[in-house]
């Protein structure tokens, strides 16, 4: 079984860990207070940006010799943006792992942010901007996160052409020194490794910096309730999502149950009322999508033209209905099906890694899986109905892309 | 670990690799059944028959089906290739027999006429969602022009017109041929009893009759033709490249597929340096696809279009390379610490390792534990490397592109 660790550097750094017996990898995580909705106005998408960027050369091995380095070791390295944090994760087999956490330390605080690296990590920034447009169905969802949050929490993480363009070498490597505090970072670790020697290289690697407040954020206005971006495809993307509480409020596992009765599975409402008995499309699907503020219960569906009122029509629908009532059977099939992938996303070290500083981030503590299962076993359909009828869906916010608009 | 193999007097193989110290089980069936087994007539029919599936039997109805996988939290799905159609499930250990149960009684379906004809629409809306991803198109596209005439370039998912006219007569003959007990494999990983499981299938498939399925195995080397289709509403430029390799029976397929992750890996590969790092791709990465009786090379490269010549010129040259120095043996060295990795981090999860265990054993009906497979890539020497680099060569290559610009 599982053990959950926590440590704390002196300036301020949570290490957190989870180790696993029986494996051989080991995964782990930082979380860099650079997200997409912290980059100063006119800044959009400078996080990936910097996230390619960072890569490009640190300490004294130049991009080539750096990049030597970390494939030598056999790391699965990977970065994303979220809207309030860079993750730079990790996996690799146990013995790599001192090594790693070496390379990224210079990765983080010793880049080298050469100008002639900026200008390829910009381009290739503004190349996968470009790219997007051959996507509809990555599109639509990121659109639908820019309408729904309140600015600046829906900031698309790969930018907007205007100010990737106006974006420069010293602008940039301005907010790494602004954003990059140790004290406000985060490191999970799951797998096979020795807590003790972690934090004791942690705090060779990581500690000194002074304290940082980082900067409050202000939301201001919500996106519009429907776009239309007329694309020439063979279908219409639709997405839409509707508020509902963030996961700190207290009824977390009630809506992840709502969303798996509504999404979870192909017994799901919205897979058997769409796609089974209307055969209106083969992609549909909702997820609880949650930031420590704000929360939302978001659908994806891709269907042909002529079907794409009709697929709005019936999962806005499946949607509104499920306040209405949950059969015992359908209770007891979102309860294992939870339980199921929360053990299965404990065999994997990189989103059990992932998981644990998530945890962290929206709720300021990590969640056992002891407590997830008793919290999953204890629900009962009153607390889901109670839950949605409290919070009901009111509005959405809608966004197309294709060759028809529809009607909200 | 330890592994277990039967087959049942009516020719289905069943073979288990049991880890009693995993959290969860897998179970698959493995059908020799793809694109390559249809004749133009029932282009598309071994995918949507996949779909169909999943419609039940004659004591379930499809909702029922769905239901009861969903009871016992099972992750499940099943895919279509050109040559394979593998239904798969994972489970807590408790569920094992249930889940196996469950497919077995599946695995003799209705194909009712009702549900056909339904689920024809959400083929037809697959065949649609796929055509607005062009990175798909062009890879399906390229796969044809590369296969010519051979069975191997017949595409998964068919097309309009021949989903349209298909009948479930035809969908029914096709499946009392390839879905014979003597053409599968059940495939178990995990935590699991490898005698209850047999005596299972005892049970509920030994009255299924063999039918002595052929499949025409040849060797194709491609048609090295060249093809451009030119769509404006694409954003960004689309190629594949398509060149030979060994097939799944060839011993020096592990030296294959890391000749491919020294070329094309999305990191610190030669098309790393030579297109993404310079920006002048977005994405260029290689696959190795080492099939029955034939292999090949896929590559991606997605790019700006006014990029698209420097891009073809730099990837001559970088095959002209190799041809002519070969590869060093530090990337050799990389290459291996990267599959090794990638290869202990999927093996943890038994759903992970159920793939290898199955395809091991439909190709070559042979065990290879995770530390043979280890080992195999241990022994890939620089002299595997160029051998198989004079053979087949990297510079000859099929070329299909997708984009705003028509290349001559």
């Amino acid at each position: 079984m599982s053990k959950l660790d926590i440590h704390k550097l002196q300036n301020g750094m949570v290490i957190l860990g989870e180790r696993i017996d029986d494996v051989r990898s080991v995964s782990f995580h930082f979380l860099l207070p650079a997200g997409s909705s912290l980059m100063p106005d006119g800044c959009c998408g400078a996080g990936t940006v910097i996230s390619d960027w960072l890569f490009r050369g640190a300490g004294d091995r130049d991009s080539r010799e750096l990049s030597d380095a970390l494939d030598g070791l056999g790391i699965h390295r990977h970065t994303s943006v979220s809207a309030k944090h860079l993750d730079l994760s990790g996996s690799m087999e146990a013995g790599s792992l001192s090594d790693a956490l070496k390379l990224y330390a210079d990765v983080i605080l010793r880049p080298k942010l050469n100008a002639d690296q900026f200008e390829f990590s910009r381009q290739q920034t503004i190349n996968e901007l470009h790219g997007l447009d051959d996507d509809p169905r990555e599109k639509v969802m990121l659109c639908l996160a820019e309408q729904f949050y309140p600015d600046p929490y829906g900031r698309p993480a790969m930018g907007k052409l205007p100010e990737l363009q106006s974006l420069t070498t010293p602008k940039t490597a301005t907010i790494v020194k602004d954003c990059f505090h140790p004290s406000q970072m985060i490191f999970s670790i799951c797998g096979h490794y020795d807590f003790d020697a972690v934090c004791r290289q942690m705090e060779t690697l990581f500690d000194g910096g002074s304290e940082f407040k980082p900067p409050v954020i202000t939301p201001k206005h919500k996106g519009n309730s429907y776009l239309h971006l007329p694309g020439e495809g063979a279908q219409v993307h639709i997405g839409l999502m509707t508020e509902v509480p963030p996961i700190g409020s207290g009824c977390y596992y009630e809506l992840m149950a709502a969303v798996s009765i509504l999404s979870g599975s192909m017994s799901s409402r919205l897979f058997t009322e769409v796609r089974e008995k209307r055969g209106l499309c083969y992609a549909v699907g909702a997820r609880y999508r949650t930031l420590k503020e704000y929360a939302g219960i978001s659908c994806y569906a891709g269907t042909t033209p002529d079907k794409a009122q009709e697929t709005f029509n019936v999962i806005v629908e499946q949607f509104n209905q499920l306040r209405m009532g949950i059969t015992d059977d359908e209770m007891q099939r979102a309860k294992v099906g939870l339980k199921t992938s929360l053990i299965m996303q404990c065999e994997s070290t990189n989103s059990r890694s992932g998981g644990i500083a998530g945890d962290y981030c929206l709720l300021g503590h990590v969640r056992s899986l002891e407590e997830i299962r008793d919290k999953i076993a204890a629900m009962k359909i009153d607390d889901i109905t109670t839950t949605l009828q409290e919070n009901p869906f009111e509005e959405y916010t809608v966004v197309t892309i294709g060759p028809k608009e529809i009607t909200i | 670990m330890e592994f277990k193999h039967k087959i049942l007097d009516n020719g289905l193989t069943i073979i288990g690799e049991v880890n009693l110290k995993a959290q969860s089980a897998s179970v698959g069936f493995f059908v020799r059944s793809g694109a390559r087994d249809e004749i133009p007539a029932v282009s598309g029919v071994s995918h949507f028959l996949e779909h169909m599936m999943f419609k039940g039997t004659e004591s379930l109805t499809a909702l029922e089906v769905n239901e009861a996988f969903d009871r016992l939290g099972a992750q499940f799905n099943a895919f279509t290739s050109e040559e394979n159609t593998v239904y798969y499930a994972a489970v807590l250990p408790e569920y094992l027999e249930q889940v196996s149960d469950l497919w077995m009684q599946l695995m003799r379906p209705s194909l009712r006429n009702d549900d056909f004809e339904m689920e024809k629409n959400v083929i037809l809306e697959e065949i649609a969602m796929y055509k607005d991803l062009p990175q798909f198109e062009v890879m399906d596209e390229g796969k044809m022009l590369h296969f010519g005439q051979h069975p191997c370039g017949n595409s998964v998912l068919g097309t309009n017109a021949s989903i349209t006219a298909l009948s479930a007569t035809q969908m029914r003959d096709y499946f009392a041929l390839r879905y014979a007990p003597d053409n599968m494999v059940l495939a178990c990983c995990g935590h699991f009893d490898f005698d209850n499981l047999c005596r299972l299938a005892d049970k509920k498939c030994s009255s299924w009759k063999p039918a002595k399925a052929q499949r025409t195995r040849s060797s194709f080397m491609g048609t090295f033709a060249r093809k451009s289709f030119k769509n404006p509403n694409l954003a960004r430029q689309h190629l594949c490249l398509l060149s030979p390799t060994v097939s799944m029976q060839d011993p020096r397929r592990y030296a294959a597929s890391l000749l491919s992750t020294i070329i094309g890996d999305s990191t610190g590969s030669r098309y790393h340096w030579a297109l993404v790092d310079p920006a002048l791709a977005e994405l260029a990465v290689m696959q190795c696809d080492s099939m029955d009786g034939a292999g090949v090379y896929y590559s991606y490269i997605c790019c700006d279009p006014n990029n698209t010549e420097k891009v073809l010129e730099s990837l001559n040259s970088l095959y002209a390379d190799i041809k002519n120095n070969g590869v060093s043996e530090n990337e050799l060295r990389t290459a291996r610490n990267k599959v090794l990795s990638a290869m202990t981090l999927k093996c943890e999860k038994p759903m992970g390792r159920l793939v290898n265990l199955g395809f091991n054993w439909v190709y070559n009906a042979e065990y290879q534990s995770v530390t043979q497979e280890i080992e195999q890539v241990k022994s890939v020497s620089l002299e595997d490397i160029s051998g198989l680099i004079e053979e087949f060569g990297l510079d000859k290559y099929t070329l299909f592109t997708l984009g705003p610009k028509e290349i001559s």
